[in-house]
C-alpha cells in the first residue's frame, strides 16, 4: 500500500510543519515583544537593540522559508492533481485575503499615522520660540558679562593708582561701589593680593586658571559665564591692571547671575537640547517604529499564511482521504475506515461513508458466502452426476439441451459439448450418430408429457452392434423455468447376460429331464435285442439289431447332446494355472493328426503364458477346430490355420478356415446358444467357448475373411508378472 | 623598576576617528600607570548633534591579558580591566563645552580643548605590582571609543550602520613585561 505510507509521512511532515510554525510565532512574539519594550526606555534592551533587530528580521524570513516552502508543496500537489489541493489553494487565497488585507490597512494607517504623529512634535515656531528664549539668555547674560566687564574697567584705573598698602580698602570700596559680589587682585603668577567678598558670597575668592592668567597678562580679558553644578550661573571677568610702575595685576571680578534669571535659562537651555536631541533622533524614531511595525505586520502576515495553508491543509484533509476512501470502494476494496476526527459535518460525513463501507463489506462477504455455498453444492452434484454410471440429460423448456454428464457421452459415444442449447431434432444435422438417438429423445419426452416415464430404446442394426437403452424422463421444475430431465442406462450387457442365464437354466433343466429316461431307453433296446434275437428269424432278426442299434446310436447322440447342454449350464468352478497356450494347442492338435486334414500351425514362441483352466482351455481349443473343421467338411482343398500371436494385451489365437464363413444374421449373434449354421451342430460351441472366454476374462472376436473364410479369434490376458515383463520389454524396443 | 616602554610607529592622521598616538604603562612604587595620546576629531554629523545638546560618551578601554596559546587566545586570562568614561557636551546658553568624569566637571570654550583632554589618557594605578608575575609576558590592550549604547535609542537606530556615528579606535595591542 504505497499511497498510505505515503500519507503517514505526509502527515507525520505536517505536523512537523505545525511545530515549527507554532515555534516561529513564539519566536516572533517574543521579538515583538521586546521590540516594543526596547522602543520604550529600558536600559536593558538598549544595548542589544542591534541584536534584536537581527533577531526579528531573521525570524521573519525564517517564516518566509516556511511559507515558500508550504506553498511550494501546495504547488506540487495541486500539479499532481492530489484531491482537495484545489480547495487547500482556495481556502488559502481566501485566509490570505481575509489577513492580509487588514493587515495592510492597519499597517497603512499606523505607518501614516507614526509619521504624522511624530512630524507634529516639530513645530517651526516651537523651534524659533525655543531659539528665541536661548538667545535671550545669552544677550542678557552677554549684557550682564558687558556690564561687570565695564565696571572692572572703572576698577582698574583706580586699583592701577592704589598704593599697595590701600589695594584691599580700595578694592572693598569699588567693590561696594559697583554692586559686585566678589573682587579679587591677583598677581599675574595667580597668587592673591587682595579681595573683597560681599557677605553671603563665600568666604574664600575664586582661583584663576594659569591659562587664563596667561591670556590676561597678555592684555586679553577674560570674560565667560560660567555654569557649576547646583551653584548656577556665575559671570567671571577678569581684566588686566596695568601700575604705573610696569607691573601688571589681575582683576578678577565674579557675579552670580540671580537665582530665578539662571533658573529660567536653564531651563530654556534644558528645553532648547531636548527639543534638539528629539529633532536630532527625528529619523531614528520613525524608522525605529517603522522597522517594528514592518516586522510586525511581516510577522503577522507571514504567520497568518503560514497558519492559513496549515489549517487549509487540515480542513481539506478529511477530504482527500475520504476522496481516496471512495476511490478504494470502487475499486472493491471495502476494509477503508477512517478515524472521525472531528464533530462536525465532516465528521458526520466521514462516519457515514465508514458505515457505508462496514454495510458494503458485509453484503459482499454474505454474498461470497453464498455463492461458494452454491459453488460446493453445484460441484458436489457435478461430481455425483459424473460419478454416475447412468447418462443425465436435461433440457429446458424448448427442448434444447442444457447439460449433460460424461457417462451420458460416454453411452452415446459422442462429445455433447456442441450439443447444448440445441434441440434433439437438430442432433442429427450436426451428427450422424445422434439422428436415432435424437429423434428418439423427442418421441420419448412427447410422449411421456407432464408424467415421469421410462421407456426401453433399441438403437443400431443387429450387425453394426445393437444397443439397448433404458430411458427414464420426468418433468423438471426449477424455480419458474420448467425442463425435462433424461436418465438413461446402456442395458444391452445386461438383456444379454440375463438372457444368458434364462438359457443356461433351460439347458440345465432340459438336460436333466432328457437325460434320466435315456438310460432305460438304451437299456431296454439292448435287452430287446438280447432278448428276441435268437428267437427271430434271420431277417426279423437283422431288423431288430438294426433297429436297435439305430435306438442305441440315437441315445448315445442325445445323451452328446445333453451332455453338452449341462456342460453350457453348468456353474463355472475355474480351477486357474499358469498356461502355455502353444504347448495346448500342439496337445489338442494330435488328436486331429489322425483325420490327414491339412492343419497349419503358426505358432508365436514368444507367446506369454496365461492364467486359466487347462482342462476347459483345452475345449476351446477344442471346439474352434471342430467348428472349422465342419465348415471345411464340404470343401475338396480345405485349409485350416491356427496360429497364435503375443499382443501388448495378452495372448491372442486365433483359427482361420477357408469355408464358406457366417451368414450376415448369423455374424450378429454367433456366440448365442442355438444358433448353428449346421444340420446336425447343437448350436452351443461357439456360446461354450465364448462362455469359457468371458471366466478367463478374455475376449472373442468373429469375422468373415474375403474371399472366402472366416475368423475367430481369442485374446487372452497375460499373466500378471509376465504382462509387466511384456511391457518393459516393449519400452527397450520402442527405446 | 623598570618598565618598558615601546615606540609607536607614526599613525598616518587622518580627517575623522580617533587614533592612538602613544601608549605605554609606567611603573611606580605602587602599580602600574597608564599613559596614552589619541587624537580626536569629530564628524560634522557628531559635532552637530554636540553643539545641539547632544552629550557624547566616550569609553576608555584597557585590558590586560595573559595569553593561553591553547586556548588560542580565545580565553585568555584577564589580569587587569578598566572601563572609564567621559561625557562631552556643550552648553548652548554658556557657548562652553564640558568634559564631565564622574562627579568632576570641566568647561572649555573651545572643542579642541575639550577633545584633547579626553585624547589625553592619563590613568594612576591601574594594576598593582602583585597581580602580575615579573616572569611572565602580558598583552596590554587600548581602546577609546564612542559608546553609542548610551545614546537614545532613536539615535542608536540612526548610529546602526551609520559611519558618522560609529567612532571608535581600533583595539591597540602591545606586549608587557613587568
Amino acid at each position: 500500500m504505497k499511497p498510505s505510507i505515503h500519507r503517514v509521512r505526509k502527515s507525520q511532515l505536517s505536523r512537523g510543519m505545525k511545530y515549527l510554525v507554532a515555534l516561529i510565532l513564539m519566536l516572533g512574539a517574543i521579538m515583538l515583544y521586546l521590540l516594543s519594550s526596547a522602543s520604550s526606555n529600558t536600559p536593558m534592551f538598549a544595548r542589544d537593540l542591534p541584536l534584536l533587530l537581527f533577531f526579528g528580521v531573521t525570524v521573519v524570513l525564517g517564516l518566509m522559508v516556511l511559507v515558500g516552502y508550504q506553498l511550494l508543496a501546495l504547488r506540487r500537489r495541486l500539479v499532481a492533481g492530489l484531491f482537495g489541493s484545489k480547495l487547500t489553494l482556495r481556502l488559502v487565497l481566501l485566509f490570505s485575503l481575509v489577513s492580509v488585507f487588514p493587515g495592510v490597512l492597519v499597517y497603512a494607517v499606523s505607518v501614516q499615522f507614526l509619521n504624522k504623529s511624530i512630524e507634529s512634535w516639530f513645530d517651526v515656531r516651537v523651534d524659533k520660540a525655543l531659539e528665541g528664549g536661548l538667545s535671550l539668555g545669552r544677550t542678557i547674560l552677554d549684557n550682564m558679562l558687558k556690564d561687570l566687564t565695564s565696571k572692572a574697567g572703572g576698577m582698574t584705573q583706580a586699583l592701577a593708582d592704589a598704593a599697595p598698602s590701600q589695594q584691599i580698602a580700595v578694592l572693598n570700596n569699588l567693590r561696594e561701589q559697583m554692586s559686585v559680589q566678589e573682587a579679587t587682585l591677583f598677581h599675574p603668577d595667580g597668587t592673591i593680593i587682595a579681595f573683597s567678598i560681599s557677605e553671603g558670597a563665600g568666604l574664600m575668592p575664586r582661583m584663576i586658571s594659569p591659562t587664563v592668567a596667561r591670556k590676561v597678562v597678555l592684555q586679553q580679558p577674560y570674560r565667560a559665564v560660567e555654569s557649576e553644578v547646583g551653584h548656577g550661573l556665575r559671570l567671571r571677568v577678569v581684566v588686566p591692571v596695568n601700575k604705573l610702575s610696569g607691573e601688571t595685576g589681575l582683576l578678577q571680578l565674579v557675579q552670580s547671575v540671580p537665582p530665578q534669571l539662571a533658573r529660567d535659562a536653564e531651563t530654556v537651555q534644558s528645553m532648547y537640547q531636548d527639543y534638539q536631541e528629539l529633532s536630532l533622533s527625528r529619523q531614528g524614531l520613525k524608522r525605529l517604529y517603522g522597522l517594528s511595525l514592518t516586522l510586525g505586520l511581516l510577522l503577522a502576515l507571514l504567520s497568518a499564511l503560514s497558519l492559513a495553508i496549515v489549517f487549509s491543509e487540515r480542513l481539506s484533509a478529511p477530504l482527500s482521504v475520504l476522496a481516496a476512501g471512495t476511490r478504494a470502494v470502487a475499486q472493491g476494496d471495502f476494509s477503508q475506515r477512517h478515524p472521525v476526527r472531528s464533530h462536525d459535518e465532516l465528521g458526520i460525513l466521514t462516519e457515514s461513508f465508514n458505515t457505508m463501507t462496514t454495510q458494503l463489506a458485509e453484503a459482499r462477504a454474505l454474498l461470497l458466502r453464498n455463492h461458494d455455498q452454491l459453488e460446493a453444492a453445484k460441484a458436489y452434484l457435478e461430481s455425483i452426476l459424473a460419478k454416475l454410471s447412468a447418462g443425465v440429460l436435461s433440457f429446458d423448456s424448448e427442448r434444447r439441451l442444457r447439460s449433460a454428464n460424461p457417462s451420458a457421452e460416454h453411452i452415446l459415444g459422442v462429445e455433447l459439448g456442441p450439443f447444448i442449447g440445441i434441440s434433439p431434432d437438430q442432433w442429427g444435422a450436426r451428427d450422424g450418430r445422434l439422428v436415432e438417438v435424437g429423434s428418439a429423445i423427442l418421441d420419448a419426452i412427447d410422449r411421456g408429457g407432464n408424467e415421469a416415464w421410462e421407456e426401453q430404446l433399441e438403437l443400431g442394426s443387429q450387425s453394426a452392434g445393437k444397443k439397448v437403452l433404458l430411458l427414464r424422463g420426468s418433468t423438471l421444475q426449477v424455480g419458474s423455468e420448467s425442463g425435462f430431465v433424461l436418465v438413461f442406462d446402456d442395458v444391452t450387457r445386461l438383456l444379454q447376460a440375463q438372457r444368458y442365464a434364462a438359457w443356461g437354466e433351460v439347458a440345465r433343466r432340459l438336460a436333466h429331464e432328457i437325460k434320466n429316461p435315456l438310460t432305460p431307453i438304451q437299456l431296454s433296446a439292448e435287452r430287446l435285442t438280447h432278448r428276441l434275437a435268437d428267437k427271430l428269424g434271420a431277417q426279423d432278426a437283422e431288423m431288430l439289431t438294426r433297429a436297435t442299434q439305430t435306438i442305441v446310436a440315437q441315445v448315445a447322440q442325445l445323451k452328446g447332446m445333453v451332455d453338452a447342454f449341462s456342460q453350457y449350464a453348468r456353474i463355472p468352478e475355474l480351477n486357474l494355472e499358469p498356461l502355455d497356450l502353444n504347448e495346448l494347442v500342439r496337445e489338442v492338435l494330435v488328436l486331429y493328426e489322425a483325420h490327414g486334414r491339412g492343419i497349419v500351425l503358426e505358432l508365436d514362441e514368444s507367446l506369454p503364458r496365461v492364467e486359466g483352466d487347462r482342462a476347459r482351455l483345452r475345449q476351446v481349443i477344442h471346439n474352434l477346430l471342430q467348428n472349422a473343421e465342419q465348415a471345411v467338411a464340404e470343401l475338396s482343398r480345405p485349409r485350416i490355420l491356427v496360429r497364435t500371436q503375443r499382443e501388448t494385451a495378452g495372448a491372442r489365437l486365433a483359427v482361420y478356415d477357408n469355408g464358406t464363413g457366417f451368414p450376415p444374421d448369423i455374424l450378429a449373434r454367433a456366440f448365442e446358444p442355438y444358433v448353428t449354421t449346421k444340420a446336425r451342430g447343437t448350436g452351443l460351441g461357439l456360446a461354450i467357448v465364448k462362455k469359457i472366454v468371458e471366466e478367463h476374462s478374455g475376449t472373442i472376436e468373429i469375422r468373415n475373411l474375403q474371399p472366402a473364410g472366416a475368423e475367430i479369434a481369442i485374446l487372452l490376458p497375460a499373466l500378471r508378472e509376465q504382462r509387466a515383463a511384456q511391457l518393459a520389454d516393449a519400452n527397450v524396443n520402442a527405446g | 623598576m623598570l618598565a618598558l616602554l615601546f615606540a609607536l610607529q607614526p599613525l598616518a592622521a587622518r580627517a575623522e576617528g580617533m587614533h592612538i598616538k602613544s601608549a605605554e604603562l609606567i611603573a611606580s612604587e605602587t602599580g602600574y600607570s597608564l599613559e596614552a595620546n589619541y587624537e580626536i576629531s569629530l564628524s560634522h554629523t557628531l559635532e552637530e548633534a554636540l553643539l545641539r545638546g547632544l552629550a557624547l560618551p566616550f569609553v576608555i578601554d584597557f585590558e590586560l591579558t595573559y595569553p593561553r596559546w591553547w586556548t588560542l587566545s580565545l580565553w585568555n586570562r584577564t589580569v587587569a580591566e578598566l572601563h572609564q568614561q567621559h561625557r562631552l557636551s556643550y552648553n548652548a546658553l554658556t557657548r562652553q563645552y564640558r568634559v564631565s568624569f564622574g562627579s568632576l566637571n570641566q568647561n572649555f570654550d573651545t572643542l579642541e580643548e575639550a577633545l584633547g583632554v579626553i585624547a589625553r589618557v592619563r590613568q594612576r594605578v591601574v594594576f598593582t605590582r602583585d597581580e602580575v608575575d615579573a616572569d611572565s609576558i602580558y598583552i596590554a590592550a587600548l581602546r577609546l571609543r564612542l559608546d553609542t549604547s548610551q545614546l537614545p535609542k532613536p539615535l542608536q537606530i540612526n548610529a546602526l550602520g551609520s559611519r558618522d556615528w560609529n567612532l571608535s579606535s581600533d583595539w591597540y595591542r602591545w606586549t608587557f613585561r613587568p
